[in-house]
Parts: C-alpha cells; structure tokens; sequence
C-alpha cells in the first residue's frame, strides 16, 4: 500500500462514480486509486453497474387491459364534463349564431364597396367588361380547401347526430349556416375582383372560421348516437 | 479514469424527442375533456411510465394498478400541466407520488427476500425490450436484482441510474432528504454488485 489512506469507503466511490467528469478527483482519492487496485476494481464495476442500468430498455408496452382500465375510470367523468359544458355550449352556440348573423352585415356592406369600387375600376379600363369568372389566389384557394374539408367532416357529424337536436335548435342552426354561407359567397365573390383587399381576405376566413365554429359547437350539443 | 467516471445521459425516447411539441396540441384538448386527444397522449407515453412502474414496484399486477392510477391522476391533472417539464417527466413525478401513496396505506411491510416466478417474468418483460440479444440475459439478471430490492433502495436506484434523474430532482419528487437518497441509492449498488457478482 503506496497511499496515504487506506481504503475508499464504498460512499466515497459512489460519489466519484456519481460525479460529472468535469469535477476534479480529490487528489488524496486520486492517488489512492492510482495504487490500489482492490478500489480503481470496485469503482469500475460500480461504473459497470451505473452503465448496465442505463441500458436498459427504457420502454416497456403495457398489457392492452391497462388503457381499458383507464377508459373506464375516465368514463364518468367524462359524462359529467360534457354535462358541466351542456348549457356553456348552448349560450355559445348561440352567440356564434350571433356572430355570423353580426358578421354577414359587415361583410355587405365592405363587398358591396369593393364591388362598387371594382366597377369602377373595370369601367374605367375596360370598354367591355369580361364576364368571366375569375379564380381566388393561390393562397385563399388553398385555405378554402382547408375549411371546405373541415366543414364537410363537422356536417356529416352533424347530419349523424341530427335527430338528437331539437327542432328549434336544428332551425337555428340550419339558419345562422345559411347565413355564414351567404356571407362566405359575398367575400368570395368580391375577392375574385379585388384578391388584394386585406379586408375582404379577413372578412372571407373569419366567416367560414365562424361557421366551423358553429358547426362544432352544434356537433358538441348533439350527443353521440 | 475518466472511463469509469463518465456519465451516460438519461433515457432519451422518441416519446420525449417528440414530445414536447406534439403533445401540446393534445394536452389542450385533453384539458377540455377530449378522451380520444388523452388516449393518444397515452398511447406516446404510456410504455416508459409502464416500463417505470414494473421498475418501481417490481411487480406486474402492482405495477398495472400503479400505471392505471398515474394516469388517471394525470387526466385529473392535466389543467395543472404547464408544459415546463415534459410530459415523461411529468409522469414520472405522478408515478412517484402515486407510489409513495400506496406504500403509506400499505401496512404490509414484508421485505422481499427472494424472487418470486412473477418477478421472473416481469424481468424478461423488462429486459427484452430494445436491448440487444447479447444483454438481454445480463438485463434480465439486473432487472431480476433490482425487483428484490427493499422498496426505498429500488426507487433511488431506478430514479438516478436508470432514469437518469438527479439526486435534487429525485428529492423533488419523492420530498426525502438528499442524505437518505444518496444512503438508499449507495445500499441498492451495493446490494446489486454483490448479488450480480454471486
């Protein structure tokens, strides 16, 4: 035995085992190690240890019986949540109708200042006017895509559920729709001739933003068949 | 010197490679009662906090309530989710606490003194997951001797070593002191080193 100390007790290995390499080695521990080979033996197979642990698979794939298990704790309270969010859902429901109803006036009224300003324009450059129908942009034809496929989703759960509404709340619906779609044609009609309006663009998403809102808001007040 | 010293980094799954930034979507509509959005979250996590729990608890039947229970606190916990953790993360301390739950109502205190037929097959699960063939019979012998730890020891050894957790992390989880950690962390190795060598 060439060092100072005797042993390394089996705490101070683990802690050199356990400290980040950037750490300095005590220099006592360090020239112990350097002649003791019965303590560098333990702290390599404690390193061993350390790296066999961190080998080990780290994921293990659960029985299909733990997420049934689950499921069915989760079922009550998921019924008393949709319950708890019933008549927030109705008030909201009807304030998207609202909404729409609200927003289809705006959208008359800047359409129909577009359009009056697009004559003119059209008049003044050109003698005969083309009467063919014009496409949307690039970016708003992508975007309407988008919603196109999200409404078509919201209205065939809608029309799967539809016998679980109430009349009343089915008219509403049906109505503020209608409404939302006419607004939707309006921009859409008035962005074809003037597809840099930032107005219009903001008026042609957040109508059929609103619609999807309201289809999922009607989809949410109709439970599942 | 540096060999032996050296430090492998903790677990790094695609689960949490992923995670963070995918789960966020699913965390808000889980948060709004959205069952299909948490059985996805499930479905990313839930073999790590399985893989845990076997660990934790050293025992299937144990480790599937265990699992069941974590994530039906973390349904309830969800709105509390602020992301700043990640969701393994986050997981893990709810196993952790869910465990120390049960062994506070478990008056049963039997130190396991031998391995029973379960725990043998609870260590092939463990060990046949992604390790190579070559170590899977090694893994098994570990994963066996980590099931035979007495509880406190097999948690401190599961958290540091094998998940990677600080000490300071691991007292966050559990609320023990950083002394009695290190105690039960160096008692597993111990235990380990002399019933692997044996």
């Amino acid at each position: 035995m060439t060092s100072t100390i005797d042993h390394l007790s089996f705490d101070q290995l683990c802690e050199l085992a356990d400290a980040p390499v950037t750490v300095p080695v005590h220099a006592a521990w360090r020239d112990h190690l350097t002649a003791c080979s019965e303590c560098a033996s333990q702290l390599a197979a404690l390193a061993s240890l350390r790296a066999q642990a961190r080998r080990l698979p780290s994921e293990v794939a659960p029985p299909p019986e733990l997420w049934a298990g689950i499921r069915a704790e989760l079922a009550p309270r998921e019924r008393a949540h949709r319950a708890s969010r019933w008549h927030t859902s109705r008030w909201g429901l009807a304030a998207a109708a609202l909404l729409v109803a609200v927003s289809s006036s705006a959208v008359t009224m800047v359409a129909l200042r577009a359009r009056e300003r697009a004559s003119t324009t059209a008049a003044a450059t050109r003698p005969v006017a083309a009467t063919t129908a014009s496409k949307l942009p690039a970016h708003l034809a992508s975007a309407e895509l988008g919603y196109a496929r999200s409404v078509a989703a919201l209205r065939h759960t809608l029309d799967e559920r539809r016998d679980s509404l109430a009349t009343s709340t089915v008219e509403t619906v049906e109505r503020s729709l209608r409404i939302a779609d006419a607004a939707i044609a309006e921009a859409r009609e008035a962005l074809e001739r003037d597809p840099s309006n930032g107005v219009l663009v903001e008026i042609f998403t957040s109508n059929y933003e609103r619609k999807i809102d309201l289809l999922r808001r009607a989809t949410e007040l109709a439970p599942r068949t | 010197m540096s060999s032996v010293l050296s430090l492998v980094h903790p677990h790094d799954t695609a689960a949490e490679r992923n995670g963070p930034a995918g789960d966020d979507a699913l965390v808000e509509r889980a948060r709004r009662g959205d069952v299909d959005a948490f059985e996805l979250l499930y479905r990313a996590h839930s073999a790590r906090v399985y893989a845990l729990c076997l660990r934790l608890t050293g025992d299937s039947a144990k480790a599937l309530e265990l699992a069941q229970d974590v994530f039906i606190r973390a349904w309830e916990a969800l709105p509390e989710f602020r992301g700043e953790a990640s969701m393994t993360t986050w997981l893990h301390r709810i196993a952790v606490n869910a465990m120390l739950t049960r062994r506070r109502g478990d008056t049963r205190r039997t130190s396991r003194i031998a391995l029973a037929e379960d725990d043998e097959d609870d260590a092939r699960a463990l060990a046949a997951g992604s390790s190579p063939a070559r170590d899977v019979g090694t893994a098994i012998d570990l994963e066996r001797a980590i099931a035979s730890l007495p509880p406190g020891a097999r948690r401190a050894f599961v958290l540091h070593d094998v998940e990677g957790y600080s000490h300071e992390e691991i007292a966050e989880m559990t609320g023990l002191a950083s002394g009695t950690l290190r105690a039960q962390l160096h008692r597993a190795r111990q235990l380990l080193m002399k019933a692997l060598s044996s």
